[in-house]
């Protein structure tokens, strides 16, 4: 079963099994860099005989950044604020943004999970990550995976909540983006 | 006749294997240690094939024919990039090596899209080297067909991997086409899976089954494992080079992986007991691979006898 709500892939000519193909592949690659449940709608048209590659996606509620809360149990101690890591896969990007707040001297690691802060402001709200920006550039980089090799010339639009990939051999023109725009809303309503 | 097998099995008492291979008159090939495990490639009288198996059985190892042993094959990818690697190229080389050959894996350097494709003289030059090469394509047929430019200039025996159904005469410049093997993102594992690679060790078996024929009607002076044994016995430094098969054997010759300038004219007065010397029945010259010293026999009719 799909988890994506809508997944459609077209290939111009007799490919009907590229297009096959070309489907396990994207569902391979988005499961890998664990994407695939960010993702709502994929629209794919593929024309190899030009050739271009292109990816229309809608893209599930936005993903609110990662603040110190979510990353540990923050406390009010004697002196100060103390952060008591649980997911230690920030820990640097924590570290960072308290080092930027208060000052490499008000923050000391008495532990290797152990973060006390110097200060009368809670850290609490502090935003340790964007994982939005961070999934973007997941985003981009499994679609440089997903397109064929050598297709180098590339456009990717990318706004909230939706993406829209082309790569191609050739110079991309403004026609053939709007042709495969054009084709790509065409799929979307049918 | 020689047959090509390998050997599984413990490394505790393997030496007894060896000590009995050289008694038959057979050849070992290449010799794998992995901590207490060894993995042998051997070459064997047929006749004599029995006795081995027999103390194989006695050692708990195992005995299996590698019909590929004593050939090397180029596995070809269009780069060396995560859209080729590691999934597909990795299954087949690994396959092709665990029937015995060995694999190079190849990527060309601007062997990518479909219209920019293009191989350069120095990598067919370096695919030529070998006794067969694979090629990797991916599932569209247009790419398939249209990229046959890579390929067409390789005189060695090309068998062409891909996705979709394609008649193997649609590719005449291909030995084989083997379908249901495209880009894929993940690792070898159904039954149907391993079928296709079995096809494809069939195909590169077909594919050298040829050359061997075509051999066969202009005989080799002498064969290339018995180059391999004058060649380790009497250049005792290719037992340093840090190659981990320092003699590698083609169907026509084989490649000694010590420095060709320094080393060629060791290598060409390796003598054998007929009193011929290697340098006179066969041509030495540099390998396109670094610089290797590359050995290739010249047939009968070039020498007049064969020994």
């Amino acid at each position: 079963m799909d988890p994506m709500e809508v997944f459609k892939i077209e290939v111009e000519g007799d490919e009907a099994f590229g297009a096959k193909k070309y489907r396990e592949l994207i569902m391979d690659i988005l499961q890998d860099l664990g994407l695939i449940r960010s993702i709502g709608r994929l629209y794919v048209y593929i024309d190899i005989k030009k050739p271009f590659f292109s990816v229309y996606g809608l893209l599930r509620s936005g993903i609110p950044p990662l603040t110190a809360k979510d990353v540990g149990d923050v406390m009010k101690v004697q002196g100060g604020y103390q952060v008591k890591i649980n997911d230690e896969e920030h820990m640097s990007d924590l570290l960072r943004a308290l080092w930027e707040r208060y000052g490499r001297e008000r923050v000391d690691q008495p532990a290797r999970d152990v973060l006390i802060i110097a200060s009368d402001s809670s850290p609490a709200d502090l935003m340790v990550a964007d994982l939005e920006a961070e999934f973007m550039q997941d985003l981009t980089d499994a679609l440089v995976r997903i397109a064929p090799e050598g297709f180098r010339n590339r456009r990717n639009e990318m706004t909230k909540d939706s993406f829209f990939f082309i790569a191609a051999e050739e110079q991309l023109t403004q026609e053939m983006v709007s042709e495969i725009k054009e084709k790509i809303r065409g799929m979307e309503n049918a | 006749m020689l047959e090509p097998v390998m050997f599984t099995g413990g490394l505790y008492k393997h030496d007894l294997i060896v000590e009995l291979v050289e008694d038959l008159g057979g050849y070992i090939l290449q010799k794998n240690v992995a901590q207490s495990e060894i993995i042998l490639l051997i070459l064997v009288p047929s006749e004599d094939k029995a006795a081995l198996e027999a103390l194989a059985k006695e050692l708990r190892g195992e005995l299996v024919r590698a019909p590929l042993a004593g050939t090397e094959t180029a596995v070809v990818t269009p780069t060396l990039a995560i859209h080729h690697l590691p999934h597909t190229a990795c299954d087949i080389a690994e396959y092709l090596r665990r029937h015995g050959s060995k694999t190079n894996m190849m990527g060309l350097a601007r062997g990518v899209g479909r219209e920019i494709a293009q191989i350069n003289e120095y990598e067919t030059a370096l695919i030529n080297e070998h006794d067969a090469a694979v090629f990797i394509y991916g599932n569209f047929q247009e790419c398939i067909k249209h990229k046959e430019k890579l390929y067409q200039n390789i005189s060695i025996p090309v068998v062409v991997t891909g996705g979709p159904q394609i008649d193997s005469k649609e590719l005449p410049y291909a030995f084989d086409y083997v379908p249901s093997i495209g880009r894929v993102a993940h690792r070898a594992k159904k039954a149907t899976e391993i079928g296709t690679l079995d096809r494809i060790v069939e195909a590169v078996g077909r594919a050298l089954d040829k050359t061997r024929a075509s051999i066969a009607k202009d005989p080799l002076t002498t064969s290339p494992p018995r180059i391999m044994d004058a060649v380790r016995e009497q250049v005792p430094d290719v037992e340093f080079s840090y190659s981990p098969l320092p003699i590698a054997l083609n169907l026509t010759g084989v490649r000694v992986k010590l420095p060709y300038s320094h080393y060629k004219d060791d290598v060409a007065a390796v003598k054998f007991d007929e009193g011929v010397r290697l340098g006179e029945i066969a041509t030495i010259r540099p390998s396109q691979m670094k610089d290797y010293i590359l050995v290739r026999i010249l047939p009968s009719s070039e020498t007049g006898f064969v020994f």
